[in-house]
């Protein structure tokens, strides 16, 4: 009984520490995808709110709050309320998975716990695919209770999107999975180590330097299919702004508006989680080993692990940004031909090089 | 397509030349903009601002009350009540002188038209009110734009004959008709 509350106690501890880091990264998200993107437009960003803006989360965090919560006459009054939690669970829920650095273990009280990994189960990967799914329903939900004809295009739209891109998504970890022989993200990530050479991108074998396996079509493709199915910008057609008025949230207000947002950054957050931790070798640094254990502190090992995986996560987050103030929206004809007429036949070519690579020249 | 076009495809190289683009604005960061309430443009110099009624020097006002820029006005922004000074009947002033500002396009009209220069346009803009009636602006609330605006006043000229002492018309300067 005590062993079970033990365990639950720091479940739950780790559980609230990861969902402070991914809330924290939201915020952090919001305020510097103002800010570069301002930059990148000549403009300076929110600048009223603190010194240079740095507080606009918070300022818009009690301004939501505060906000009244308007439902729309003749929505679906349950589904109105479930969509926004839907998609903001299923959007957080994906994190117990990611391995935020090494796969160490802690003794409490004859307790083992991996402190940098929720949940290590060796279905990661088919965890989290099956979870973003999930996340397509409260979108698809949220646009079809509203009652409004914008709300119920962008939801529509955002259905056709999320499974035509979630298949490519799907097709290219399909590569790295039969390098890693492993589902689980912590082995994928183990796998990696040593040196960016032998990170899935590149895909030298372990004992050389040659990009035998390289995975790099792999990681154009994923990286693409990403931004598509977290409905960012250049693919972000159900909440197109121009036509559709902000698509599948139009209706929302309030904190049902502000959990659709941040469910989306949280998404972003996530597909940058994955990619670090499949391709860009998730906590390992680029050089054999760490610093920390050339000058003898290896119990410190951790600490430059986690900063690499935030260093990785954060560059593609800035690329996220980055594409966004580069690239006007992709017409809908053109996002269904790009994603069924060349994204899937890469990934597919790309399962079958891997194999054939794998049997000629096994890891 | 050729080969050329072909590798261009492949490689994103279009994407590239845009994304290099916001690269280098965030590298070579000058905003263009101005933080208003803190920081203001300087505006030009024939600026067309808040109008305000001038006075002499001695204090009197200029305006005679001979209704042209009520006339002149496109929007019928001004509304003006003219009467005569007591005591001096060839004299008039505006006893009552009324801007719509709410309906007022700034277009000067009504100055250039005015025959004794008693109208002016300032450079103060920053006039959003959150009740619209305090935009209908009497003739102190005008006068004392104008003093606040326009600290240097004209000089009163000395009138030369009772007649054309109606528009304040100093003809002294005028060249003289042969006798």
């Amino acid at each position: 009984m005590t062993e079970l509350s033990l365990r639950l106690a720091v479940s739950f501890a780790q559980i609230l520490a990861e969902m402070g880091i991914v809330m924290f990264t939201v915020a952090v998200m919001t305020l510097a995808e103002r800010k570069i993107l301002g930059w990148m437009q000549d403009r300076m960003g929110p600048m009223e709110v603190g010194p240079y803006g740095i507080l606009q989360p918070l300022a818009d965090g009690i301004k939501l709050f505060f906000k009244e919560d308007i439902v729309p006459a003749g929505a679906n009054k349950a589904m109105f309320a479930l969509a926004p939690m839907l998609t903001m669970v299923v959007s957080m829920i994906g994190f117990a998975v990611i391995p935020f650095g090494p796969d160490m273990t802690l003794n409490i009280y004859g307790l083992t716990i991996k402190p940098f990994v929720v949940a290590d189960i060796n279905i990661g990967i088919l965890y989290i695919l099956a979870i973003a799914s999930i996340g397509a329903y409260g979108i698809i939900l949220g646009g079809w209770s509203s009652n409004s004809k914008y709300s119920l295009l962008g939801g529509l739209r955002a259905a056709a999107q999320v499974i035509s891109y979630e298949l490519n998504v799907g097709l290219a970890l399909v590569g790295v999975l039969l390098l890693a022989g492993s589902l689980s993200l912590v082995e994928i990530t183990e796998a990696q180590a040593g040196g960016f050479w032998h990170w899935f991108i590149w895909g030298a074998r372990p004992d050389g330097y040659f990009p035998i396996h390289t995975q790099l079509f792999a990681f154009v493709v994923f990286i693409i299919s990403g931004v598509a199915e977290t409905n960012r910008i250049p693919f972000d057609l159900p909440e197109a702004e121009s036509e559709l008025v902000a698509g599948f949230f139009t209706e929302y207000s309030g904190m049902k508006f502000a959990f659709f947002v941040s469910a989306e950054y949280a998404s972003m957050v996530l597909v940058s989680c994955v990619a670090a931790s499949l391709f860009l070798g998730g906590w390992n640094a680029p050089y054999p080993g760490t610093i920390f254990e050339y000058v003898g502190l290896e119990q410190l090992a951790w600490v430059e692990h986690i900063a690499w995986f935030a260093a990785k996560v954060y560059f593609f987050l800035f690329m996220f940004i980055w594409i966004r103030a580069t690239l006007p929206r992709l017409r809908y004809d053109q996002l269904m031909r790009f994603g069924w007429k060349v994204m899937l036949p890469i990934a597919l070519a790309n399962i079958i090089i891997t194999a054939i690579t794998l049997y000629i020249f096994p890891r | 397509m050729t080969f050329k076009t072909w590798v261009k495809t492949i490689t994103f190289y279009e994407l590239l030349v845009g994304m290099k683009a916001t690269m280098s604005h965030l590298l070579h960061y000058k905003p263009i903009t101005l933080q208003y309430p803190h920081e203001k443009r300087t505006l030009p110099d024939n600026y067309r601002g808040m109008l305000a009624l001038l006075r002499y020097d001695d204090g009197t006002e200029k305006c005679v009350g001979c209704d042209l820029c009520e006339a002149a006005c496109p929007s019928r922004v001004i509304r003006v009540v003219s009467a005569e000074v007591p005591g001096e009947p060839t004299k008039r002033f505006a006893k009552e002188y009324y801007m719509d500002m709410t309906r007022c396009l700034f277009c000067g009209m009504c100055v250039d038209a005015c025959p004794v220069d008693a109208l002016g346009m300032t450079r103060e803009f920053e006039w959003s009110v959150y009740d619209k009636r305090q935009l209908d602006l009497n003739k102190e609330q005008l006068l004392a734009i104008g003093d606040r605006s326009f600290p240097v006043r004209e000089k009163q000229l000395e009138l030369q004959h009772p007649n054309v002492a109606f528009f304040n018309v100093a003809f002294k300067h005028l060249p003289q008709k042969p006798d």
